[in-house]
């Protein structure tokens, strides 16, 4: 049985080298959808992974702020649970905020295995030069460790995180702020805190603009520093986590905040409006490139179909010479595989050349060249040929079911 | 000697109101190496009945038997694998595959029964073709050849697989005297030299006359059976 199969195949083969412009196109509408496929793909692919990159790392995976969802119960419901007591009126303590009791929180971040835990200090300042004043939200850090747990360090267009330790009362801001108050690197500024505190402070890094999760206001300096103008020692009001597995926040993010009862947000819980705005994306995406794919198996059953028609005396008289239904229907489903089977082999090309041009091209976003993110992995080449391959053995089967139909004794009968 | 192939009151019908008779009521009997012509004018349902015993059609009723087993029992696969292994046709519009050589052509079947190692098969096909005096004509494809040629290979090709029976329909209908003279020497040859049955459905008063049995139709029916040898 198996050995049969070579000569259906060089059968099918022939069949096809006698119609070549018709094998043609067939075949350069399956390389044409397969290629597009890639193109599309990677590039979807890529930018999604590129979000995705942007934003996990934006900001630390888990963020543990002083924040509470809700209030902390009254001590009188908490003594007399589920009992008929309704408080109102009380005067409500005064909370300190900050993250009370933060180093154990530190200590019990750093004990998760792979997680590291940045503290970090919030505040609002105004900075002043020449009569100019501007509104800084300044977050004061420890810049080693923050280095860890954020990609602050990487959107620094001049200077270093590190250079906050090495300068006495630096600070680091964005572009657009400096030019704002007509500041540079080394300049001096002064900063005032609304507990009324004062200092100068020197520029000793600038943020590249266009950063939307840092924001245009937003700066950094060491947190001592930032405790000491914002007149809050000692406290802390975010400690920023880093996961090696970035994808396993959430359990995380729920464990610590189910011991600690402080906020503690994952980056999915915060980006879960673009997360599904990227499901829809791909929904799109696949429903477009398969029909660019479907359309392309249209091809082969043309072919074949054709095939098929021109061949009824060559069906005839194989089914006399002694072929079965079955052998004829597979010399047919061959003609669909070998144009599918080129035409991926062509559209592979197709695509690698695509995506070589698209990985070529150079954007200039915010004064930046910047590349198109491409997913390159074998993955989408491997989707792409059995989807076609899929697709062409179909497109090829309807007609070839009709080749084992023919009736050997009607075209025997009619025969001219 | 016993028949390799025996029909008992075959017929063929094409359904329809009113059904169509093809073949009514046909019973006969082939013995190995002798040489059958089945003749009638046209219509009378000669090449129907040439079809339900080549295994191409199947009889609405009647029993058909090859080598004493009934091929109405058998599937259209069984079948297939019996012309394959077995018969050989020869039509009259020499049905060569059009994109193959004389020699591909002749291969075919041999690769399709598989029974050969393609050097031997390959062999055996150059030495088909050049006892039909096709030596130097092997590698043309079939619209390089002429008419006589054609059916020369098509014989070539009918006989690859050592068939115990030939089946003929017209095979000279489209040759000119000379090439049909040709064609019918080498029937006769196929019969009374190698041992095989040949059955062919013919017009040509040669092929009849080099018959051993001339079998007469009319309307479907067998109307005289004339028996030289």
């Amino acid at each position: 049985m198996m050995g049969q199969l070579p000569l259906l195949g060089r059968i099918a083969a022939r069949h096809l080298a006698g119609r070549r412009r018709q094998t043609l196109v067939a075949v350069s509408g399956v390389a044409v959808g397969v290629g597009f496929f890639l193109a599309v793909s990677a590039m979807m692919i890529g930018s999604q992974n590129d979000f995705i990159k942007t934003l996990i790392d934006a900001a630390p995976h888990i963020i543990i702020s002083d924040e509470l969802r809700s209030p902390h119960p009254q001590p009188g419901v908490e003594v007399h649970k589920g009992a008929a007591i309704d408080l109102r009126h009380y005067k409500v303590r005064n909370e300190v905020r900050g993250l009370r009791g933060w180093p154990e929180i530190l200590r019990a971040v750093n004990a998760q295995p792979g997680a590291i835990g940045s503290p970090s200090l919030t505040g609002a300042i105004t900075l002043r030069s020449g009569g100019r004043e501007e509104a800084l939200t300044v977050i004061g850090v420890d810049p080693s460790v923050e280095e860890k747990v954020s990609s602050v360090a990487d959107k620094l267009r001049t200077g270093h995180l590190r250079d906050l330790e090495s300068t006495q009362g630096g600070i680091i801001i964005g572009e657009e702020m400096a030019q704002r108050l007509g500041l540079g690197m080394g300049d001096v500024v002064g900063a005032t805190s609304a507990s009324g505190k004062s200092r100068s402070m020197r520029i000793v890094g600038l943020f590249k603009r266009g950063q939307s999760q840092l924001g245009p206001s937003a700066g950094y300096v060491l947190l001592r520093e930032a405790q000491s103008l914002l007149g809050r020692p000692f406290i802390v009001n975010r400690i920023g986590v880093h996961l090696d597995d970035p994808y396993g926040a959430q359990p995380v993010a729920r464990r610590l905040e189910m011991r600690f009862s402080y906020k503690a947000e994952s980056w999915q819980e915060r980006s879960a409006d673009f997360l599904s705005l990227l499901v829809t994306r791909n929904v799109i995406m696949y429903s477009v490139v398969s029909a660019i794919l479907l359309v392309a198996s249209f091809g082969i059953y043309t072919v074949v179909s054709n095939s098929v028609t021109d061949k009824r005396r060559d069906i005839a008289i194989m089914r006399s010479i002694g072929f079965s239904e079955r052998d004829l229907q597979l010399i047919f489903v061959f003609e669909g595989l070998a144009l599918a089977l080129i035409g991926i082999f062509a559209g592979w090309l197709l695509g690698y050349g695509l995506m070589a041009i698209l990985g070529s091209l150079k954007f200039p976003i915010a004064g930046d060249n910047q590349y198109l993110p491409l997913d390159r992995s074998p993955r989408q080449y491997a989707i792409a040929a059995a989807a076609s391959l899929l697709s062409g053995v179909i497109a090829a089967w309807l007609p070839a079911r009709k080749a084992a139909k023919v009736d050997p004794v009607d075209i025997l009968r009619g025969a001219v | 000697m016993n028949a390799i192939l025996e029909a008992g009151g075959l017929s063929r019908n094409l359904p329809g109101t009113p059904p169509v008779s093809l073949v009514t009521d046909v019973s006969l009997a082939i013995q190995p190496a002798s040489f059958v012509a089945i003749v009638g004018p046209s219509g009378c349902g000669k090449s129907s009945l040439l079809y339900l015993l080549g295994l191409l059609d199947r009889p609405s009723s009647g029993s058909l038997r090859f080598q004493e087993r009934d091929m109405n029992s058998l599937d259209g696969d069984e079948r297939a694998q019996i012309r394959l292994a077995n018969f050989g046709f020869v039509f009259q519009f020499h049905f060569l595959l059009p994109e193959f050589t004389a020699l591909e052509n002749v291969l075919l079947p041999m690769r399709r029964l598989g029974r050969l190692p393609l050097p031997d098969a390959r062999a055996k096909a150059a030495a088909l073709l050049t006892e039909v005096g096709l030596g130097a004509k092997m590698d043309k494809t079939p619209d390089r050849l002429s008419g006589g040629e054609r059916q020369r290979v098509a014989i070539a090709r009918a006989i690859a697989n050592d068939p115990v029976l030939v089946l003929g329909d017209e095979p000279t209908g489209n040759l000119d005297s000379q090439n049909s003279a040709r064609v019918v020497e080498m029937f006769r040859a196929l019969a009374h030299d190698q041992g095989r049955a040949v059955v062919c459905v013919t017009h040509d008063p040669d092929v009849a006359a080099a018959a051993d049995v001339q079998i007469s139709m009319l309307d479907g029916r067998i109307s005289g059976t004339d028996v030289r040898r």
